[in-house]
Parts: structure tokens; sequence; C-alpha cells
């Protein structure tokens, strides 16, 4: 009961350590890519045809790239787990490793 | 056809209707925020996950034949079913797998109909539970594991059933709070638009995601049968056409789409937008992401509505309705025991009325409840055409569409 407690808890710390960054923290980049693209045109009501800045433009390819990198790492995870494989951020780009 | 074949039979089909349970229940813990949204139309989003759900399914080559193991001693650390529940052709172990699954199934018919997103491992867990301690005594069951990892009911099931939820509201609270600042003053139709597209990926990775997990522990389930009947005995695969069976049974639920369960998500317990159900989605798949990752074994319907719950609390001004939080709470908390109950009383049943006649009417009154529920079920139908209409607390299900009431005496 109290090994497990304790199991559970240190698990339970890095997987909310790991949601803040990842679920919390790349939505905001997805949100900022939004608020980029919108760059001028607060307060223009549905101003859906409106043509961002260039610099906005730029930002919002930088926010939403962060976004697909991490929506592809996701992927990348899922399938690797089903193959008995992990993968490893050891060197901060994603590897395919052999699982342990 | 011997008996033996009859009775595993039975155990099989029961089985792919648990696995098939599994799939319309969990439509909602991947689909219940994009089609509440209006970012996928309801039977675009359930075709698409029932499609993810397949490739899932054959995407997992790792052999779960162990997944009783968690909750009780059934099988031994490698697969093999325990020899003295083999005596007279497997048919002690069958009857605890097949009254397992009849309580896990019409516990999962039963939240169904209630509209209740209850976790379908805990029922799967809570009727062998229920099963074991009927045919084998409590010290059946694995309560705590050996002290060396994560494991037991209370390490497997009980433990990350109380965390899980927990982490989820955090996550998907502190995201939702992030994004409507980030975007605050940005106009709402433009944001809305783009936001759906992000609720479209993240609701794909949960569905996959889901596809993986749960198809194997039915997959597992079925290849225990087998080993225990003798007709497999290879303890490092499973049959292929078990693979194809599960896979298929849970893609085909999932595109049934259990509608009752997605509306109470995604209309029930908060009003959501389309950038809740963005930070709603990406917290789950991250949840259950990281947590399989680190080997934390947790119930994707626990996360879904976990995040369900945080978006509406951390969006400034947004209402959330704790009664039905509560109602969920309380199914959550019951799951696992009511399948026991369930589980245990059809063992009794079974042991009673002999080797070939147990198995049989236990299936039959499985037949009769799900018929019956099913039957209830019509009276007051949720569909896609309904799913999105607007809560009425306090009728768990939509009013019948036209209800002309005239203003003077509504009023």
């Amino acid at each position: 009961m109290i090994a497990n407690l304790g199991f559970a808890l240190a698990g339970a710390w890095k997987v909310l350590l790991a949601g803040m960054i990842l679920g919390a923290g790349v939505p905001t980049f997805f949100a900022l890519g939004i608020r980029a693209l919108a760059w001028g045109t607060e307060g223009a009501g549905e101003a859906l045809a409106a043509r961002p800045r260039p610099v906005g433009r730029v930002l919002a390819v930088l926010c939403f790239a962060v976004v697909l990198f991490a929506v592809v790492a996701g992927f990348a995870i899922i399938m690797a787990a089903g193959l008995g494989k992990a993968v490893s951020f050891e060197h901060v780009f994603p590897v395919l490793v052999a699982k342990h | 056809m011997s008996s033996q074949t009859f009775v595993l039979a039975l155990v099989v089909v029961t089985a792919l209707g648990f696995d098939f349970t599994n799939g319309f229940h969990d439509t909602g813990n991947a689909m219940a925020m994009s089609i509440a949204t209006g970012a996928l139309r309801p039977r675009v989003a359930v075709a698409l996950s029932g499609i993810l759900n397949l490739v899932g399914a054959f995407l997992s080559v790792q052999v779960a034949l162990t997944v009783t193991n968690a909750v009780v001693r059934i099988q031994d650390g490698t697969g093999a079913p325990r020899a003295d529940l083999l005596a007279g052709g497997g048919g002690a172990l069958l009857l605890i797998v097949l009254a397992g699954l009849v309580g896990g199934v019409i516990w999962n018919l039963l939240t169904w109909l209630l509209g209740l997103p209850s976790s379908s491992s805990h029922a799967l867990f809570g009727g062998l539970i229920g099963a074991t301690i009927a045919g084998l005594g409590l010290s059946g069951v694995n309560w705590n594991g050996d002290g060396s990892k994560l494991d037991g009911v209370v390490g497997k099931v009980m433990l990350p059933a109380l965390i899980s939820p927990v982490v989820a509201v955090l996550v998907a609270s502190v995201g939702t709070w992030l994004i409507f600042a980030v975007t605050r003053g940005v106009a709402a139709g433009f944001a809305q638009k783009r936001f759906r597209w992000g609720q479209i990926g993240t609701a794909s990775m949960v569905s996959l995601a889901h596809g993986t997990n749960d198809a194997q522990k039915t997959m597992g389930v079925i290849t225990l049968a087998l080993l225990a009947t003798g007709r497999w005995t290879d303890l490092t695969s499973i049959p292929v056409w078990v693979k194809v069976a599960c896979a298929a049974a849970i893609a085909a639920g999932t595109w049934l789409g259990g509608w009752r369960i997605i509306r109470t998500l995604g209309k029930g317990l908060v009003e959501i937008d389309a950038p809740q159900g963005l930070a709603a989605d990406a917290s789950t798949a991250t949840v259950i992401l990281a947590s399989s990752h680190l080997g934390f074994a947790l119930s994707t319907t626990h996360v879904a509505t976990g995040s369900i719950l945080g978006t509406g609390i951390g969006r400034p001004g947004a209402q959330v309705r704790w009664r039905v939080a509560g109602r969920m709470v309380a199914a959550w908390l019951i799951t696992l025991p009511a399948a026991a109950v369930v589980g245990g009383v059809m063992w009794w049943i079974g042991h009673l009325l002999g080797d070939v006649a147990g198995p049989v009417v236990i299936f039959v009154v499985l037949l009769a409840a799900a018929l019956a529920m099913y039957l209830r079920s019509r009276k007051a139908p949720v569909g896609a055409d309904n799913v999105n209409d607007e809560w009425d607390e306090g009728a768990a299900v939509p009013a019948p569409a036209p209800a002309p009431v005239p203003q003077e005496v509504a009023a």
C-alpha cells in the first residue's frame, strides 16, 4: 500500500510536469500563432479576410512549427510504443530507440 | 462441437461484445470536444475516431497476455493460466473470465444508458475481481502487488483513478487560462476557425492512443481463454484472428458512437468554445501519452473528463455544472465494486448450474439485460442529430425534438 502510494506519487509528479510543458504549453504556442496572425486586426470584428502583417506572419509560422513538431513527436511516441520501441529525448531531438 | 469448445465460443463472443462497448463508451473521450465546438460534424468525428482506433489496434505489436495480472491471480507472470484452474479442460478459468466479462459489459451498458462516462477498464477489472473473489476467494485478488513496482488493484486501478483526473484538471485549466490570456482581443470568429484545426489534430491523437491501449486488453483476455483450453500454446504472440476481431470490434463500437456519453461530455459538464476544446484535447492527449510513456496505467475516461472540467475552471466566467460532475464522480467510484458484484453473482449462477448450462444461462442473462437496456434507450434516443442540443439540467437526454410548448404556458 505505502510502496504503491510512493510509486504513484512519483509517477504523477512526472506526468504533471510533462502535462504542463506539453499539454498546456503547446496549445499556448498555438494561441500565440493565432495572435500573431491577427496582429493589427484587433477590434476589427470578424476580420477574417484581413491580411496579417509580415512580421506577424513570420512569428505565426514559427509558433505553428513548434506545435507541428510536438504533434509529430506525439504520434511518433504512440506508434513507437505500439511497435515495442520508445522515443528518446536524450539528445533533444526525438530518436527512436529500443525499449528497455 | 464439444461442450468445452462451445463455452470457449461464448467467452470469445462476450469478450468481443465487451470490446465493442469499450469502443462506443470511449468515443466521447476523443471526440466530444470536436463535436460540441463544431470542429467536426458528428458523423465525421466518430468515423475518424473509428478508423484511428482500428489503425491503433493493429499498430500495437506488443503482446498483452498478462493483462489480468494487474488485478487477479489466474495466470502466472509469463501469461500461462494457473495450472490448478485447468483441470477438466479449463472450465473453471473460462467461467471466471466469462462471468467477469459479463459484469463489465452490463455495467458499461448501464452507464451508457444513463449517459455517464465511466471507465471501461474499471468495468472489466471490476467484473474479473468479482468473479475471482466468488470463485477463488479474496486471496485470488492481487490487491497490492509485491511492493517492487506500481501494481495490484491499489496501484494499477485505485491510485491512478484518484490522481489522473486531478492532473488533467490542473493541466487543462492552466492551458485554457493561458490560451484566453494570449488571444484576448482577437476577433472571436478568426480565432475559432483556427482553433478547430488544432482540436482535430489532438483529438486524432487521443483516438489513436486509445486503439493501441484498449484493444490490447480484450486481445489478452481472449488469448488467455484460448490458452486455458489448449487451443493456443504460444506465450509470445497472439493469434492473428484475435487481433483482427478485436480491432474490428473496438473500431465498430467507436464508429457507432456512444452519443449519450458524447452529449454529457461535450454539452453537459461545461459550455465550451473551440479554444477550450483545444486545451482539453491537448491536455488529454499529453497526460495519456506521458503516463503510458512512464508506465503509469490510467483510464482515458478519467483523464478526458478531468480535462473538460479543467477547461471550465480555467476560463474566466465559464459555468461548470457541478451536479453533472458529481454524478460522474459517483459513477467512477461505484464502477469497480458494481461490476464486481455483477461478476460475482454471475459466477455463482454459472457455478450452481454446472459446466455447460451455467455459462449458457449467464450468457442469456447478458443478452436479456443488453436488450432491455437498448429498448429503454430508444424511449429517449440520442444520436448525431440531437447530440448538441441545449443542455437541460435534470434531463440526462434531450427532450423529444419537436416540443411545441406555447410561450405563455412555458412562462
